[in-house]
């Protein structure tokens, strides 16, 4: 177009079926199906690695395995997670109390990065709504679930090699204990 | 002076200095575990290999055991050396564990910081690793065997540095265990610092287990307040309670190390007993109410009986803001001169103490360590000034003859000589051992002969004494008149208290002792009295006894003491982490503590134990504690009256020694003023008492005897529940017919005041004769000077 | 009797028009926030009533219940009175529009139309352009910097366009011979004029569609230049007034185009009030289309779209229609 000089009934014209094609266009878009998914009545399937409410998930026995270890808290960038950390009475580090402010949260996956054990995971729940704002401050019996989310297999204490998880040598790839009274070889 | 050139950077360092040790005057860290400053090294990691590519040392070394050299050229990141280092790494992981998640040293560790910054983040050996049984180690240290990569520092601290033996590798090769041949606890008073040490999480801070993670920590340089030598920490604060204390560096005072009493003794601030809120009449009321009510009971008492009527009382565990405030208020009130120390005598002895510490004869406690023969009259290290036995233990590693005169039975981590005599013979020993003439020593021995088995001693004192380039005294104020007046020895007096220096500073010279104090209030003309961060039922019992014929009784306090409870109106204040300020060493030095968190209650405590209450608008609970300065201030306004800005810093430019000193800024080490020597000479402080009875030694023990540590739950957790021991010579006992039987570990009753205190006897023969020995606790305060013969009977 | 009769008579009339006017524009919004979703593949509104057919009712609602915000800084009397001017005169120009022949009730003639003016031309005409007095004010009395550019760029673009709006309907009151609306119907019963004058009809639709301020001539609101323009600082009902004055103008611009250029309520088969208010509704169900298709126009394209197009256009159109008529074709 720009290489010809175009007349005034050519710039017409063109000008015409300019408008005539986008009229064309939403016309046929009316007949479409829409693409809308219906919120409510339809909920997408939303794959496992999503971002959404945050959970500290149990080791197959059953035990928490959250070790109030810090990381995520030292990893969170809006400084959501706060705990303290204590010995349980199974001699296992734990947190005695967890929080997560949900309404600080900005779920970036950086906590599920840091979590040495495995606990603390990202879930697909991203539907929460309170109408106070300080119910959004969850503590660790609301996050805490009863199965071993993404990783169910995983116990950290098998591997740890600290009593609390077993006796000495017990656990995954260890030699028993040395003996440090007896000179045979 | 060997000079080098480290990485492109050359550096010139004194002979004998290693290569790591170079490369750190440059601000460069070579990866290391073995070596560490106050130890030296022991070749055992092989973390610290780097190239050196000219001069007279060719290849791959270790710049730990390499000394510096003329000519020689380092390169810490040559490629091979990198690799070295890499796969030296690799080869400790090979058994450390997979723990670091509930690890306390996980954020401050060696290990874990070189395994990442070496880049090793995968286990390719596929065997098993190797598992070690833990010990439990007392309370303090935690174990955790399987972490350890036998680099020694544990092992060399503890039985070269310190000199105790219970703790140490164990095994050969492949199965080398550090700890103690049984389980229990660690004898060293000083095994808190190998948490420190411990470039892993093998031994760790056991106190401070799980309870938070360093980079949580608030942190800042804080000065010890349990003992009168002011070694250097760093507090470390979460949720408002001090986690941790550490030590911190200072060449001239303390080094790398601190004592246990220091590094456990915190937690007082903590208390749910502190007085957190304002007391009038016993009822909490908000601070201003107190302040108004203070301050119009106050004129009135003015009013009715005059200014003199009014005494104030400063504390010997104050920051010298506080001490300074106090007397700038008396002052500016009229008020009678701010009393410190329980007597005038005491008070001219402490300042005379510090007068004596002339340039060419102060030594720091880092100088004492260097010394070759030391004299310590009338201290026992370990207790009265813990760090003091480490430095002795440094200065006896390099051959000095130590010789400790202490009516106590003395127990040191190294060889020295004890002369069991009582108090009132130190000068005799000083005279003696310094070589002063004759005469002296002839009239001391006419007057107070020494028994026979104390001459050899005696001797060989004198002849270390003699020979040695660097001798050092190290003594207690008490003597400062009887110093010989030479140059060559070296002085380091210990003091009772933390501030004790502070106050003997600062004190004007016509201030009272507490108990003069106690002779006025007696005697009705004293009638209100402002004690500044003082236990009156510990420090002055005499008056403690009289507080009832007080018409006001006003204590401005951070611990929940007796005399707090028998206040009419009550101020609470900031402890030294809250507030800081400037302390004074034993040997004058001025230190600065910063605050390392704000007044309030711990979290733990606000969330009743669980965690904080989830509401965000209420204000934080407990703050209304202030400083003591502050809040003498603001008493001072209340009165009408104007105090300095900056009280210290006006009192000190009044003050010869402190002139010119720039408080606002003291350096990182501290500042030991230059004092000028004693102005006149001091009348003889000890009289020589009477020989009938026992003359009254009270003493320190590691915990709990200093007054903040008495109200440190820890410190409080390390002592003995059950009577106090008291400690008699056998001779004694036997003469006042207690040495029959089971005489070791007798019920006795001991005579205070009015009162019969249940205490136990213990009997030693490495003691004076003609004394008792009695622990520092609040029970035992106010003996008089001699027990009298009916004052210890069988119980 | 009469007199009574009479007055009762127009009190209905003004009701049932001012009924339909409001009723239709509120479902105006609802029919274009429809049309728009399907326009872009979406639903539009759906979750309020079946079809979200209560949707306009839960809008007018929320409307009522927002604070009305009166920033400081307005001159108040004007900032309140701005909407009313322009949703009154949208209204009040549907008192010249007929909605038929006329009907006999109870032996009465009564007058499908609340005035039949014989200058209800010009009354629409100065109606509209009065509209122009609310936006203008408004604008300029809310003290803000978008709220006054959005207010001048209505002023000049209405100015513009009514004089190019005004000549396209000389052809048709030249062929109608009177300015009355149920004549200008009345000439239509066999030919709608749209068909005798296309380029008045062309030249009609563009200057109304500018008229009313929507795409591609939105510039006075432009949301993402200026904010929402004129009416940046007005919120709750006075908004609302704005936004019912403005889809009020769209089924006033459907009337008018019927009744000038579609021939009224003329048409086979069908009733007349059908074929008036399928009539009615094509122009604005076109509008909406438009904005579906077409981007905003630049100022500087508006501007000569108007006067270098339309007016002389429309200013030729004038001079060949009277010499086709004076030739008697």
């Amino acid at each position: 177009m720009a290489d010809k000089k175009q007349g005034v009934v050519g710039a017409f014209l063109d000008g015409a079926a300019g408008l005539a094609g986008s009229y064309a266009a939403t016309m046929t878009h009316l007949f479409r199906k829409p693409v809308t998914e219906q919120y409510p009545e339809y909920k997408r399937p939303l794959p496992a690695r999503t971002r959404g409410r945050i959970v500290l998930t149990r080791s197959p026995d059953g035990k928490e395995r959250c070790v109030a270890c810090y990381l995520c808290s030292g990893a969170c960038p809006v400084n959501c997670i706060s705990m303290q950390s204590e010995v349980g009475p199974d001699g296992r580090r734990q947190a005695a109390w967890f929080r997560i402010n949900f309404a600080r949260c900005i779920y970036c996956g950086l906590c599920e990065e840091a979590c040495p054990t495995l606990a603390l995971q990202l879930t697909p729940e991203f539907a929460f709504c309170k109408d106070d704002i300080a119910d959004f401050v969850y503590e660790k019996e609301q996050l805490l679930v009863e199965h071993g989310g993404k990783h169910p297999d995983y116990d950290f204490y098998a591997h740890a090699g600290v009593a609390a998880g077993g006796p000495k040598g017990s656990h995954i790839g260890e030699d028993d204990p040395v003996d440090v009274k007896s000179i045979l070889p | 002076m060997p000079d080098l050139i480290i990485d492109g950077r050359a550096v010139s360092v004194p002979k004998g200095t290693m290569v790591i040790e170079a490369a750190e005057r440059l601000g460069i860290m070579i990866p290391r575990f073995c070596w560490h400053k106050a130890l030296g090294a022991a070749g055992a990691c092989r973390m610290c290999a780097v190239m050196f590519t000219a001069g007279p040392v060719k290849g791959l070394e270790m710049s730990c055991m390499t000394p510096a050299a003329d000519g020689m050229v380092v390169e810490t990141f040559h490629p091979e050396a990198v690799a070295f280092r890499r796969s030296i790494i690799e080869l400790l992981m090979v058994n450390h564990p997979h723990d670091c998640p509930v690890c306390d040293e996980g954020g401050h560790c060696l290990l874990q910081d070189e395994t990442i910054s070496g880049g090793h983040s995968l286990r390719r050996f596929p065997g098993r690793k190797r598992t070690y049984l833990d010990q439990n180690l007392g309370p303090f240290i935690q174990h955790e065997m399987n972490r350890c990569i036998h680099c020694y520092r544990c092992a060399r601290f503890y039985q070269e540095y310190c000199g105790y033996r219970d703790f140490g590798p164990m095994q050969n090769a492949n199965r080398v265990y550090f700890g103690r041949f049984d389980d229990g606890a660690l004898e060293n008073p000083f095994a808190g610092n190998l948490a420190d040490l411990c470039p892993t999480g093998t031994l760790t801070d056991k106190p401070a287990r799980f309870v938070s993670r360093r980079w949580d920590c608030l942190r800042a340089p804080s000065v010890c307040l349990h003992c009168s030598l002011g070694c250097n920490v760093t507090a470390l604060s979460r949720y408002r309670r001090v986690a941790r204390i550490e030590a911190r560096e200072n060449a001239a005072v303390n080094g790398s190390f601190i004592c246990d009493r220091g590094r456990f003794s915190a937690g007082y601030e903590a208390i749910p007993e502190r007085p957190r809120s304002a007391r009038l009449d016993g009822n909490a009321v908000p601070a201003i109410e107190a302040e108004t009510a203070l301050a119009a009971r106050l004129a009135a008492l003015a009013e009715k009986h005059g200014p003199g009527s009014i005494a104030i009382l400063g504390g010997l565990r104050s920051t010298m803001e506080t001490q300074a405030a106090g007397i700038a208020l008396a002052q500016a009130a009229g008020w009678r001169a701010p009393a410190f120390f329980a007597t005038r005598t005491e008070q001219a002895a402490t300042q005379a103490a510090l007068a004596v510490l002339t340039p060419p004869r102060a030594r720091s406690l880092a100088e004492i360590g260097k010394a070759d023969a030391v004299l310590v009259l009338g201290v026992s290290p370990l207790f009265d000034a813990p760090m003091l036995a480490l430095a002795l233990r440094q200065a006896s590693r390099a051959g000095a003859k130590i010789i400790v005169a202490d009516p106590r039975p003395v127990a040191l981590p190294l060889p020295f000589t004890h002369l069991p005599v009582p108090p009132r013979q130190f000068p005799a020993v000083l005279a003696v051992a310094t070589g002063s003439p004759d005469a002296a020593a002839a009239a001391a021995q006419k007057r107070l002969p020494f028994a026979p088995e104390l001459w050899p001693g005696l001797e060989t004192a004198a002849k270390a004494l003699a020979a040695a380039k660097r001798p050092a005294l190290v003594f207690t104020p008490g003597l400062a008149a009887a110093l010989p007046d030479d140059d060559r020895l070296g002085l380091f007096p210990v003091l009772a208290q933390a501030s004790s220096a502070g106050a003997a500073l600062l004190a004007p010279t016509d201030a009272p002792g507490l108990d003069e104090l106690a002779a006025d209030v007696a005697a009705g003309r004293v009638k209100g009295l402002v004690v500044v961060e003082a236990d009156l039922f510990a420090a002055a019992p005499g008056l403690a006894a009289v507080l009832g014929k007080l018409d006001l009784l006003v204590v401005l306090d951070y611990l929940p003491t007796p005399t707090v409870a028998a206040a009419h109106i009550v101020l609470p204040t900031t402890t030294i982490f809250e507030s800081g300020g400037i302390l004074a060493a034993s040997d004058g030095r001025l230190q600065a503590a910063s605050p390392v968190q704000s007044p309030g209650d711990p979290v733990a405590r606000d969330g009743a134990g669980s965690h904080p209450p989830r509401a965000f608008d209420r204000p934080l609970p407990g703050t209304d504690p202030a400083p003591a300065a502050f809040l003498l201030d603001r008493l001072a306004r209340g009165l009408g009256l104007t105090l300095p800005r900056e009280p210290l810093a006006a009192l000190a430019a009044a003050i010869p020694a402190l002139a010119g000193l720039d408080l606002a800024a003291l350096p990182q080490d501290g500042l030991r003023p230059a004092f000028a020597g004693l102005a006149a000479p001091l009348p003889a402080p000890l009289p020589l008492s009477a020989e009938s009875g026992l003359a009254v030694i009270y003493t320190d023990a590691l915990f709990a005897t200093d007054e903040p540590g008495r109200y440190a739950p820890l410190a409080q957790a390390q002592t003995q529940a059950g009577p106090p021991v008291l400690l008699l010579h056998a001779d004694d006992a036997a003469a006042l017919g207690l040495a029959d039987g089971l005489a070791d570990g007798l019920a006795v009753s001991l005579e205070c005041g009015n009162r019969l205190v249940p205490a136990t006897l213990h009997l030693s023969r490495a003691m004076a004769r003609g004394v008792i020995v009695v622990p520092r606790v609040p029970d035992l305060a106010g003996l008089p000077p001699i027990l009298g013969p009916c004052g210890l009977r069988r119980r | 009797m009469d007199m009574l009769l009479g007055v009762v008579v127009m009190l209905v009339k003004m009701a049932v028009v001012l009924g339909v006017a409001l009723g239709l524009a509120a479902y105006m919004i609802l029919l274009e926030r429809k049309l728009l979703g399907r326009f872009q593949v979406r639903y539009g509104p759906n979750r309020v009533g079946y079809f979200g057919l209560l949707q306009p009712l839960a809008d007018g609602l929320k409307m009522l219940l927002k604070e009305d915000i009166i920033p400081d800084g307005v001159d108040r009397r004007i900032f309140l009175v701005a909407p009313a001017v322009v949703a009154g005169t949208a209204l009040a120009a549907f008192a010249v529009v007929p909605f038929g022949d006329g009907l006999t009730l109870f032996g009465h003639r009564v007058p499908q139309v609340v005035v039949d003016s014989n200058v209800g031309l010009l009354l629409v005409l100065a109606l509209s352009s009065l509209a122009v007095y609310g936006l203008a004010l408004g604008a300029w009395t809310s003290d803000n910097k978008y709220s006054l550019l959005g207010g001048i760029r209505g002023a000049a673009q209405m100015i513009s366009y009514e004089l190019a709006l005004g000549l396209s309907l000389v052809p048709v009151v030249m062929h109608a011979r009177s300015l009355s609306l149920s004549d200008i119907v009345a000439a239509q019963a066999g030919l709608p004029f749209a068909l005798l004058e296309p380029v008045a009809f062309v030249i009609f639709i563009i200057g109304s569609l500018a008229e009313t301020k929507r795409v591609p001539f939105d510039l006075p609101e432009a949301e993402n230049e200026l904010q929402a323009g004129f009416h940046t600082e007005y919120s709750g009902m006075r908004f609302a007034l704005f936004f019912v004055g403005e889809y009020v103008n769209m089924v006033l611009l459907g009337a008018v185009t019927a009744i000038f250029f579609l021939g009224g309520w003329h048409g086979p088969f069908l009733p007349p009030i059908v074929w008036l208010a399928l009539k009615v509704l094509a122009v604005p169900v076109f509008l909406i289309w438009t904005r579906a298709s077409l981007p905003r126009l630049r100022y500087d394209q508006l501007m000569a779209l108007g006067w270098k197009v339309l007016i002389p256009l429309a200013l030729l159109n004038i001079l060949v229609t009277g010499a086709l008529l004076a030739a008697g074709v």
